[in-house]
C-alpha cells in the first residue's frame, strides 16, 4: 500500500488543448493538425471540451481553478466567439480563482490578430505570442506563415487591445544562425517590452520534419554562447530568468507555468491533453490522457466516456518533481517536496547528498537549488532520480 | 533397418562449400528426396539447428544424416552425409569430418565460381584420399557461368571437372543425377583389417537429458550397449548406454558396424571425455593405436570480456559453463581489469569463434558485455632465458625484462579476380606480408603470402573484403613464432592508464597507431562536464595526445505542459545508455571504445 501522506492543499490549474494549425512546423512535436479546407468544427470541439470538463469535476470537487492557460496548436485560430462560449462554459462549472491568469497562445498573423480585443473581452487575461524570430529568412526556415512585421503588428494590436500581460516568445541556435544575428534578434524583442519573454533554444525533436531532414544548426560552443549572452541582455534590460528558457519583469512570471513546475496539480481537456491530479484520501498522485486525435477525442467525449486516471507509481515521484522543480532558478524548498509528493525528504536525501557533493546543488539543506554549474547540467542531474 | 545393409553398399560423404554456396539447402532437398523427413518435419535448412548458424548460414557444429536410397540398379544403398563446418576456424573439425568419410561433394555457386575456403578443404579431402565430385550448384540463377566456373574448378583446384553436375538444389534439378553418383563413384568403406573396436569420434555435444553425445565413424568392431569403452586420448572409460544413428531424428539401433556412422550415448558428463578426433576402443581389448589425425585443440585468438554490470558475472560464469559443455575449443579463465572489472580471458579457434561466442552470451543468456581487442598469443623470452606465453598485453613484461618476443606468422592464401590484385598485394604490404607465390589461374589469382597472425586478427577480414569489393577469399594456416620488434602501445585517459585498451603492436607502426588511437578515443569519448585528456604511451614516453573538450551546457529548452512521459523515456534511455559506459576515473568511456583498437580506419 501507498504510503504518501498529503497534509496540505494543492494548487490546482486548468490545461486545454487546441490542436490545430494552419499548417505544421518543421520543429514542432507538439500534438497539432494542420487545419482542413473545411475550416474548424468549433462549437462541437467546444461542446466536447465542456464535455470533458463536466466529467472531470467530481475528481476536484470543490477545488479552486487559480490558472487557465490555452494551447496548442494554434488556439487563436478559433473564434472570439467560441473562446468566450468556452470560458463561459468553465464559469459555470468549476469555480475559478477571480484573479484567475487565464493565457491563450496566438500566431502573430494578420487574421489572429484582428481577434485579440474579442479575446480580451471574453476574459483572456495574458496572451503568449509565438514570434519566435524577428528575421523573415529564419521565419521563412522555421516554416512559421507570418513575417517580422507582422509579428511587430499582432503585438501592437495586442496592446491596444488592452493587454497588460503579453509573452514573446523567441527561439535561438536557429539553421546558420550567428551570434550576432542571435542578439540582435533579442534585442529587438527586449525593445518592445513585453512582460514576459521565453528565450528557448531550437532543437531537434523526434517525430518532427526537422529531425529525418536536419538543417545546419550552431554548434555546441555558439549555441551554449548564445545562451550565455541571452541570459546577459535579459538581465540587464531587467527580465528576471526564474527557469531555464523563462524570463520575466517584475511580478510578471507565469503563474500557469509555475505550477506545473512546482509539481501543482492540473486538469487537462482536449485532444492529447495531459492531467495531473493528488488523491490525498486515496494517498496517490495519477495522470490522465486524452485521445489525441481530434475526431477521435471528440467523439469519445460524445459518447461521455472519462480514461481512467493512471497512478503514479511511487518510486517515480521524486523524478517527476524534479525534472521540472530543478529548472526553476530559485529550486524548491524541501518541504515543497514532501507537501507535493507525498514522500519524505529521507527518500531523496542520498542523491541529493552526491548532487551537493558534485557541486551541482547550492549547500542550503532546506532549499534544493540548482548551483551556476549545476544550472548548466539539469539534464546531468535529473536521471539521478530514476529508478531504473 | 541400416545394419541389414551390407557394407559395400554404405557411402560416406561430405560436402565441400564456401558459406552461401547453397549447402544447407542442398542437404535438405537430399533429405526430402530420400524421404529422411515428411513435408510437415521438413523445416528449412534441418541441419543447421542453432539459430545463429541459420542467420548466418554457417554449420558451427558437424552433424550427420544416414538416409536410405533406392538407386536405379534397383538396389538399396545406405548413404551417411556428414555435414561440416564451413569456416577457416573450424579446419581441424572439417578435417575429422572427411577422415570419417570415403567421398566429398565440392559444391561451387555456379556464378560466383571458387573460393579459398572451399579449396583449402578440398586439399584437405584429396590428401586424405577421398573421392571428390564436383557439383555446381544454383544453375538455375540467369548469373550462373558452369563452364568458367568448371574451368576455374580444373585451373585453382586442379581436379578434372568435366563431368561436373549441374543442379540446382532450389528448383530440385539434378538431385536424381547427384544421387547416383553419390553410389557410383564414392567408394565403399574399406572392409576393416581385424574386428578390434576403432570409432572416430567426429563431433561431440551435450544434450540436457542424454548427457554428452558423440557422433562417430565406426572404422573396425562394432558398438553396442553395456560395451566398455576407452577413450584413447583420455583414458578414460565409459559404458555405452545407447547407438544409433540420425534419419535426421535420433533412432536406436543396438548396434554400429564397421563403415558406419551413428551416435553415441555412453553416460559422459563432459565434453573433455569425448574429444573430437579422438578414438574409441574396446576397454577389454583396446587397439594398439588410435586413429591418426587426432590433435589437442588450441585456441589462437584471445580477448577479455566483461560484463558492463558487475552484478552480472555469476551469471556470466555459468553462462561459459554451460557453452563450454558443448564447445570443447572454447576456453577461459578469470580475468580482473582495473577499467572494466571482473571478467573472463577467452580463447578462441578465431576470429568468427569469438563472435559467435560472442553472440551466443548476449543473446541466449542476456548478457551485456564489454569485449577487449582480441589478440594472438606472443612467445615472450625474459633474461634469465624463461618463455612465457602472453595472451594478454597487460601481462607483458616490462621491456627491460624482456630478451625477445615472437610472434606467430600464418601462411594466407588469397584468391581474387586479376582486376583487384594490386589493392588486396597493397594490403598484405601494409599488414607486414612477405609475398611468397603468386599464381595466375585463368581470370583468378592465388597469392600465398606469410603474414603476423596479429595483423590478421586486428582487422584483415573486412579490409580484405572491401578493397577486393567482396571478391577475395582468404583461409589461413599457422606457421611458425618469429622474433620481431614489438611493444606495448597503452593509452592513458585523464592521466589513467586503461589496461583494457592497452595493444602489443609493432615498434615502427608506434607512432601512427598511436595518433590514431587518440584521435579515434576522441570522437568515440562523448563530452563530459570536463575536458578528458588521451594520450598514448610507450613505456613513460608519451607518443600521441589528444582531449576532448568539456561540454559547456546539459539542458532541456523547453519542459511546457503536463506530458512528461516523453522526456522521461528520453532520460531514461539516456541513463541506460551512461550505464553501458564504463567509469575510469570520472571519465565515462563508451564501450565502443574497447573495440576501437580494431577499428581504425585509413
Amino acid at each position: 500500500m501507498s504510503q504518501l501522506h498529503f497534509s496540505e492543499a494543492i494548487p490546482l490549474s486548468l490545461y486545454i488543448h487546441l490542436p490545430w494549425c494552419l499548417k505544421k512546423c518543421p520543429y514542432c512535436d507538439f500534438n497539432s493538425h494542420a487545419q482542413k479546407e473545411e475550416g474548424l468544427p468549433e462549437e462541437r470541439y467546444v461542446d466536447a471540451l465542456l464535455k470533458d470538463l463536466e466529467l472531470s469535476v467530481p475528481l476536484v470537487w470543490g477545488r479552486t481553478v487559480s490558472s487557465i492557460f490555452i494551447g496548442g496548436g494554434t488556439p487563436s485560430l478559433f473564434s472570439a466567439e467560441s473562446i468566450a462560449t468556452l470560458l463561459s462554459g468553465i464559469r459555470s462549472l468549476i469555480k475559478l480563482s477571480p484573479n484567475a491568469e487565464i493565457t491563450l497562445e496566438a500566431n502573430p498573423g494578420t487574421f489572429e490578430s484582428e481577434k485579440f480585443a474579442g479575446f480580451a473581452a471574453a476574459g483572456i487575461n495574458r496572451l503568449s505570442i509565438g514570434v519566435q524570430s524577428l528575421d523573415d529568412q529564419q521565419l521563412q526556415q522555421l516554416g512559421r506563415v507570418h513575417d517580422a512585421q507582422q509579428a511587430l503588428t499582432a503585438y501592437e494590436t495586442a496592446r491596444s487591445a488592452g493587454f497588460t500581460n503579453i509573452n514573446l516568445d523567441m527561439m535561438y541556435a536557429l539553421p546558420k544562425q550567428t551570434q550576432a544575428e542571435a542578439e540582435q534578434d533579442l534585442e529587438q524583442l527586449i525593445a518592445l517590452q513585453p512582460e514576459h519573454i521565453s528565450y528557448y533554444q531550437l532543437t531537434l525533436e523526434p517525430n518532427t520534419l526537422f529531425h529525418k531532414y536536419p538543417p545546419v544548426l550552431p554548434e555546441h560552443e555558439l549555441s551554449a554562447q548564445m545562451s550565455d549572452t541571452g541570459q546577459e541582455l535579459l538581465a540587464s534590460a531587467g527580465y528576471h530568468q526564474y527557469e531555464v528558457s523563462a524570463y520575466a519583469l517584475n511580478d510578471k512570471q507565469c503563474r500557469h507555468n509555475n505550477n506545473y513546475w512546482e509539481f501543482g496539480d492540473y486538469l487537462g481537456i482536449g485532444a492529447g491533453a495531459h492531467g495531473k491530479l493528488t488523491q490525498p484520501a486515496l494517498q496517490q498522485i495519477t495522470r490522465t490522457t486524452k485521445p489525441r486525435q481530434p475526431e477521435q477525442y471528440m467523439q469519445f467525449m460524445e459518447a461521455g466516456n472519462l480514461e481512467t486516471p493512471q497512478v503514479v507509481p511511487e518510486q517515480d515521484l521524486a523524478f517527476e518533481f524534479f525534472l521540472n522543480g530543478l529548472r526553476l532558478n530559485d529550486g524548491v524548498t524541501t518541504s515543497l517536496f514532501e507537501q507535493r509528493t507525498g514522500l519524505g525528504l529521507e527518500s531523496v536525501a542520498e542523491i541529493l547528498g552526491k548532487l551537493r557533493d558534485r557541486g551541482l546543488l547550492n549547500d542550503d539543506p532546506s532549499q534544493i537549488q540548482t548551483s551556476e554549474t549545476g544550472r548548466r547540467f539539469i539534464d546531468e542531474m535529473t536521471p539521478e532520480f530514476l529508478n531504473t | 533397418m541400416s545394419s541389414e545393409i551390407p557394407l559395400e553398399r554404405i557411402r560416406n560423404f561430405s560436402i565441400i562449400a564456401h558459406i552461401d554456396h547453397g549447402k544447407s539447402t542442398l542437404s535438405d532437398r537430399l533429405i526430402q528426396r530420400c524421404g529422411g523427413l515428411s513435408q510437415r518435419e521438413m523445416s528449412e535448412q534441418v541441419l543447421d539447428s542453432m539459430d545463429i548458424e541459420r542467420e548466418r548460414g554457417i554449420t558451427i557444429k558437424a552433424q550427420s544424416v544416414s538416409l536410405n536410397y533406392t538407386a536405379e540398379d534397383g538396389q538399396e544403398y545406405l548413404l551417411n552425409f556428414i555435414d561440416t563446418p564451413g569456416h577457416v576456424d573450424f579446419s581441424y573439425e572439417v578435417s575429422r569430418s572427411l577422415s570419417a568419410c570415403e567421398g566429398a561433394l565440392l559444391i561451387v555457386d555456379a556464378s560466383q565460381g571458387v573460393e579459398a575456403q572451399s579449396v583449402a578443404n578440398c586439399y584437405t579431402a584429396l590428401d586424405q584420399d577421398l573421392e571428390v565430385i564436383p557439383v555446381l550448384n544454383k544453375i538455375d540463377l540467369p548469373a550462373a557461368d558452369p563452364d568458367r566456373v568448371v574451368s576455374e574448378i580444373e585451373e585453382v583446384i586442379g581436379i578434372e571437372a568435366h563431368g561436373a553436375l549441374f543442379v540446382s538444389a532450389k528448383t530440385g534439378e539434378g538431385i536424381d543425377e547427384l544421387l547416383e553418383q553419390i553410389v557410383e563413384k564414392v567408394p565403399p568403406p574399406k572392409p576393416p583389417e581385424d574386428d578390434v573396436l576403432r570409432a572416430l569420434i567426429i563431433d561431440s555435444w551435450f544434450d540436457n537429458y542424454l548427457g554428452v553425445v558423440s557422433l562417430v565413424r565406426v572404422m573396425s568392431g562394432e558398438l553396442k550397449p553395456r560395451q566398455k569403452l576407452l577413450a584413447m586420448a583420455t583414458g578414460r572409460n565409459h559404458l555405452v548406454d545407447k547407438v544409433g544413428i540420425f534419419t535426421p531424428k535420433a533412432k536406436d539401433t543396438q548396434r554400429l558396424g564397421a563403415g558406419e556412422v551413428g551416435y553415441l550415448i555412453a553416460g559422459m558428463k563432459d565434453i573433455d571425455a569425448a574429444r573430437v578426433g579422438d578414438t574409441f576402443t574396446s576397454a577389454d581389448h583396446p587397439a594398439e593405436e588410435p586413429l591418426p589425425g587426432f590433435q589437442e585443440v588450441q585456441a589462437k585468438v584471445f580477448a577479455g570480456l566483461f560484463p558492463t554490470n558487475s552484478e552480472q558475472y555469476p551469471d556470466f560464469r555459468d553462462a561459459l559453463e554451460k557453452l563450454r559443455l558443448n564447445d570443447a575449443s572454447l576456453n577461459y579463465e578469470p580475468e580482473t581489469s582495473e577499467a572494466l572489472g571482473f571478467g573472463f580471458r577467452c580463447g578462441f579457434l578465431g576470429m568468427l569463434h569469438m563472435e559467435i561466442i560472442q553472440e551466443r552470451l548476449e543473446r541466449e543468456y542476456n548478457l551485456d558485455l564489454i569485449t577487449t581487442a582480441p589478440t594472438v598469443v606472443y612467445e615472450v623470452e625474459n633474461n634469465k632465458g624463461e618463455v612465457l606465453n602472453i595472451h594478454n598485453p597487460a601481462q607483458l613484461p616490462e621491456s627491460n625484462h624482456i630478451a625477445e618476443i615472437r610472434e606467430p606468422i600464418i601462411q594466407a592464401n588469397i584468391l581474387m579476380p586479376q582486376t583487384v590484385v594490386g589493392d588486396v598485394i597493397k594490403l598484405c604490404i601494409e599488414k607486414r606480408g612477405v609475398q611468397k607465390k603468386m599464381t595466375y589461374l585463368g581470370n583468378q589469382v592465388q597469392l600465398v603470402y606469410e603474414i603476423p597472425m596479429s595483423e590478421v586478427v586486428m582487422d584483415f577480414f573486412d579490409r580484405l573484403k572491401s578493397v577486393s569489393r567482396g571478391y577475395a577469399s582468404f583461409d589461413y594456416s599457422f606457421l611458425r613464432f618469429s622474433a620481431a620488434p614489438l611493444v606495448k602501445l597503452d593509452i592513458l585517459i585523464n592521466g589513467d592508464k586503461v589496461d583494457a585498451l592497452a595493444v602489443i603492436i609493432h615498434k615502427e607502426a608506434s607512432q601512427r597507431r598511436g595518433r590514431e588511437l587518440t584521435e579515434k578515443m576522441r570522437e568515440i569519448i562523448p563530452r563530459q562536464m570536463f575536458e578528458v585528456a588521451i594520450q598514448a604511451a610507450i613505456g613513460s614516453h608519451i607518443i600521441a595526445r589528444s582531449s576532448v573538450k568539456a561540454l559547456r551546457k546539459n539542458v532541456t529548452a523547453k519542459c511546457y505542459g503536463g506530458d512528461i512521459t516523453r522526456k522521461r523515456k528520453l532520460l531514461e534511455k539516456q541513463k541506460a545508455g551512461k550505464k553501458r559506459m564504463k567509469q575510469i576515473g570520472r571519465v565515462e568511456i563508451p564501450q565502443e571504445a574497447f573495440l576501437a583498437v580494431l577499428k581504425v580506419e585509413k
